[in-house]
């Protein structure tokens, strides 16, 4: 296989990677701790999109809708149920807490839809072929999708008051806090966009593969690489990052076991890390 | 039942012996070492092989698993040197994560997925399985209580101070002489050498492994074990595996109480229970069962702000 | 696991004497356990297996159950981690006192909770593929009902001669029978003048296998063997199709499963050559297993612990005793021989009453034994899917 179709390959999939990974830095820009239960909370949202799809009969655009509204519903929901008292102990407290949910969350989900894959209601295309490169106009859709999502983000923080708000808590919550805005208020946006946008992944990934309840945990990992390598809290750096790890991992193939991909992901991490060790583009927000 | 019970309390010393060691780097010296599935098995890999091929015995197999572990350890502190809280819990996952490969892929040395059975131990097969059960929960405890004595000694003496010191002011620590590295490399090896110490003792006791005994749920159920125990203090390990063993088990038993379910509803729920259960915990008891003694001064527990 | 039953499982017998007079039965019930991979990496499998355990145990329940005790059958989740297994071993081992474990599944299990089984001399039957299973010194206590890969490998190569495969092209889950069953296969194709054209052992915890399939078409084979489990098959049948390739593609039954089927488009699984082993006809074994849950194609798995359950039964009807050891003895004298055939344990039961010898024919094959547990021989059922169902194609 030629380095141009890894290479394409490798980008598609991080196309896809990108969202949840900039669902996850979202949130963290904002609390300050890494929620593990995104995973679970990217599988909810890609049930709900199911449920739309196959059941409801929506095409793909407005099935992701509702996974975006459900997964940050679950999302803000859960975080001020059960996360929130746990943060004024200090963000590990939250982070280990954001574990023990995800389990929790993972099983009620089990408990409601069973093992069995879903499939949705949408038709498979062949590839098509550019210059010996195969590309699938699944995938294309997908990291167009992606692309929108992200435009869509980038414009809330830039313009929108919402926007300006999120960024302010995530440049210094104790000044935003003495200039009157509402953690809480903010804590329940920043997880409803970041867990929105990571339903909106999450659907896109199990489009991609099979959607039952581990389809988030299955990409949990490669989130916290793209997340970790652009820098814990950075939007620019999710995406950096997800591009960096899908690419990375696809380019390994070339050279070594397919079996080995992970660790090459690994890896890559830690060099990045070696040299700028609190990611690439550090964690400024925005 | 004396049996069952016999076989909890090895996996719960197992879990204990874990959270030990990652008590030392966490609770301690306050860095988050996710890596610990990738030392128990290195522990487990190394006593086991070292039992079938070179024919060591228990005690020998085991220093020899020490020895690997803490080697992977010290090298694992020299390479995340520079990271800290986050980065260093996802970069140890992913360190976990590698050596679970490596032992699904390096068939020559670990016989893949198949796993390596027939390990030997004390006991084994000349024993009754009752007898077999208790002597194993007796070897295991018995090195628990010395491990927890030896860190209890380690963390009250100027060593654990000094690890107290980088965990809450690193900058401070180096400023008042310390060699944080070699500290750190310290602290890291030698809590990768009781987890790979509990690999050895559940390769003995299960005379079997496989890649699939060491997926990152021995390191979540540590973490909840440590965390609901108590973090820093070294009952806090005890306490905590033993309450996890007690909740996972425990469980096991209301699932006929549920009229109506399917098996899997029961085991969804049997599960979600757990998860439940330590939201709670956490939410009552923020510090575990048994907190710290050393209070943190009240100014840290605002975290936000001091990141 | 039905509720009373199993609560008396728990509780031992003074909470089951309430019970007794409602159901019928003088004695204390047979306890007997189940180990599933009820969530984890099997969990595509192990609910339906609990299920069919179940259902078949509370028929043969409501029948007069067996020497006139019933079964209480108690089902634990392994998570497909074996450290968990052998928790729930000791527990139905020591607490239950089971006199068999059923439906281990995954390879690293099964070989884990063994040596707890021959010890305490328990049966264990399992389902799992490692070849190395059999070879452990477990003095009979290990009955598989899943063939090892020397003689399913070498089935599945002669049926793509058959049809035509010249050059195939190995795509293997990472299990402890990868390698084997590729060997074997390739080796039997060379036999037959096809070849091998290469193969490749992914992980299937990835969630895209583009670059691997990028490999395998570019050697251009005209056959692909997807030695996948249900979860990896998906994402392999969606990509392959994406990638363009038109030729055929075989795979294990367990594999191709109903819910697969189900959740492609028909046009992606259509032509999707899967194989399981089976006994001689359309036995009423399997047309149980289909009745239980209620689909047309139920897993092998599914099928084997159908077996499983009845094996335990029929050998312990056959012993008139109900221990680990009874079974041990008697499990060959009712699975094989020359006894009358029968495929419904209700009716082998009674057979066994009227004192008449039986040869037990499953859902899962003939459930003929060797002296190690390993399936002595058997047909094989080879499907083709259409139109998101599999239709059988014959069986040989």
């Amino acid at each position: 296989m030629s380095f141009l179709q890894a290479l394409v390959n490798g980008a598609l999939a991080g196309a896809v990677l990108a969202l949840p990974a900039l669902g996850f830095n979202t949130v963290y820009a904002v609390l300050r701790f890494p929620n593990f239960a995104i995973a679970s909370i990217a599988t909810a949202g890609a049930y709900a999109g199911w449920i739309a799809n196959v059941l409801w009969g929506w095409p793909a655009p407005p099935a992701l809708l509702v996974a975006f509204v459900a997964a940050g519903a679950v999302g803000a929901t859960t975080d001020a149920l059960a996360l929130r008292p746990l943060r004024l102990r200090g963000p590990l407290t939250a982070a280990i807490g954001s574990v023990a949910l995800d389990l929790l969350l993972q099983n009620a989900l089990r408990f409601g839809f069973g093992n069995d894959p879903r499939g949705y209601d949408l038709p498979v295309f062949r590839d098509w072929r550019l210059a010996g490169i195969s590309i699938g106009p699944q995938e294309v859709e997908d990291a167009g999708l992606a692309f929108i999502t992200m435009t869509a983000l980038f414009l809330l923080l830039r313009f929108t008051r919402i926007g300006k708000t999120m960024r302010a808590v995530a440049d210094n919550a104790s000044l935003a806090e003495s200039k009157g805005i509402d953690p809480a208020r903010v804590a329940w946006i920043a997880n409803g966009v970041g867990f929105g946008l990571a339903g909106i992944g999450g659907t896109l990934v199990a489009l991609d593969t099979s959607l039952d309840p581990l389809t988030g945990f299955r990409v949990l990992l490669s989130i916290f690489a793209a997340a970790v390598v652009g820098g814990l809290g950075s939007i620019p750096g999710a995406i950096a990052g997800a591009f960096m790890i899908g690419i990375g991992e696809e380019l390994s193939t070339l050279a070594l076991a397919p079996t080995y991909r992970t660790a090459i992901g690994f890896l890559a991490i830690l060099v990045v890390l070696s040299f700028r060790p609190r990611g690439l583009l550090g964690e400024r927000a925005y | 039942m004396l049996d069952y019970l016999a076989s909890l309390a090895v996996f719960a010393g197992i879990y204990a012996l874990l959270g030990l060691g990652l008590n030392l780097v966490w609770g301690l010296g306050g860095m988050v070492n996710l890596g610990l599935a990738g030392f128990f098995a290195i522990g487990a890999y190394a006593s086991a092989l070292s039992a079938l091929h070179l024919h060591f015995p228990l005690v020998a197999a085991s220093f020899f698993a020490m020895l690997l572990a803490a080697a992977a350890g010290a090298l694992l502190a020299v390479v995340t040197a520079r990271l800290k809280g986050d980065y260093l819990a996802i970069v140890t996952l992913g360190f976990a994560e590698v050596i679970q490969l490596i032992a699904g892929n390096e068939i020559w040395l670990t016989n893949g997925t198949d796993g390596l059975s027939a390990i030997p131990a004390p006991g084994r097969g000349t024993l009754s399985p009752l007898a077999f059960d208790l002597s194993s929960a007796g070897i295991v405890w018995l090195v628990l209580a010395a491990i927890a004595a030896a860190f209890g000694r380690l963390s009250a003496a100027p060593y654990g101070r000094v690890l107290r010191a980088i965990r809450e002011d690193e900058m401070v620590a180096r400023i008042a002489g310390k060699n944080v590295l070699s500290f750190k490399i310290g602290a890291f090896s030698a809590s990768a050498a009781v987890m790979g110490l509990a690999g050895s003792l559940y390769a003995a006791y299960d005379g079997y492994v496989a890649p699939d005994s060491f997926d990152v749920l021995v390191t979540l159920l540590v973490v909840l074990a440590l965390t609901a125990g108590g973090v820093g203090r070294m009952q806090g390990a005890l306490v905590g595996a033993v309450l996890v063993v007690v909740l996972t088990e425990g469980t096991r038993f209301f699932g006929g109480l549920l009229p109506g379910l399917s098996a899997l509803q029961v085991a969804s729920l049997r599960q979600g229970v757990i998860g439940l259960f330590l939201l709670l915990l956490l939410r009552v008891k923020p510090d575990g069962l048994l907190p710290e003694r050393i209070r943190v001064h009240p100014l840290d527990d605002e975290g936000e702000t001091t990141r | 696991m039905g509720p009373t039953v199993s609560r008396r499982a728990v509780f031992g017998g003074s909470l089951a004497l309430p019970f007794l007079g409602r159901s019928g039965f003088a004695a204390a019930p047979i306890p007997l356990g189940a180990i599933n991979p009820l969530t984890g990496a099997g969990g595509a499998y192990g609910p339906s297996m609990a299920k069919v355990a179940q259902a078949l145990t509370a028929r043969i329940n409501s029948t007069g159950g067996v020497l006139g005790r019933s079964i209480a059958l108690d089902i634990e989740d392994d998570q497909t981690n074996p450290t968990v297994a052998v928790e729930a071993a000791h527990k139905l081992i020591d607490v239950n006192k089971v006199v068999a474990i059923v439906g281990t599944w995954a390879s690293s299990v099964t070989t884990a909770v063994a040596p707890l089984c021959w010890q305490s001399h328990t049966m264990l039957f399992c389902t799992s593929g490692a070849d190395s299973i059999t070879k452990l010194p477990h003095h009979g206590y290990i009955i598989r009902t899943q063939p090892n890969t020397y003689l399913q490998s070498g089935r599945a190569a002669q049926f793509l001669l058959q049809h035509g495969a010249r050059s195939v092209f190995g795509l293997s889950a990472q299990t402890p029978f990868a390698v084997d069953s590729w060997n074997r296969l390739a080796a039997v194709l060379k036999t037959g003048g096809a070849s091998g054209a290469g193969d490749i052992i992914y992980d299937p915890k990835q969630i895209s296998f583009r670059s691997e399939i990028g490999k395998a078409l570019a050697a251009k084979p005209d056959t692909l063997f997807l030695n996948s489990y249900a979860p990896d098959l998906e994402i392999l049948l969606r990509e392959t199709y994406q990638a363009g390739f038109s030729g055929n593609r075989f795979t294990f039954a367990y594999a191709a499963t109903d819910a697969v089927l189900q959740a492609l488009p028909a046009s992606v699984t259509n032509g999707l050559w899967s194989f399981a082993p089976s006994p001689d006809v359309a036995s009423p074994a399997y047309r149980a297993v289909q009745a239980i849950l209620g689909i047309n194609d139920p897993d092998p798995y599914s099928c084997q612990i159908y077996d499983h359950v009845s094996l335990v039964v029929l050998a312990i009807a056959r012993a008139g005793a109900a221990s680990g050891v009874a079974i041990h003895d008697n499990v060959r004298k009712i699975s094989q021989g020359t006894g009358e055939k029968v495929s419904d344990p209700v009716a082998g039961l009674k057979l066994l009453a009227a004192g008449k010898e039986i040869n037990y024919e499953g859902a899962s094959g003939p459930c003929d034994f060797t002296p190690s547990g390993d399936i002595v021989s058997c047909k094989f059922l080879f499907q083709v899917a259409e139109n998101k169902h599999n239709k059988t194609l014959f069986i040989s």
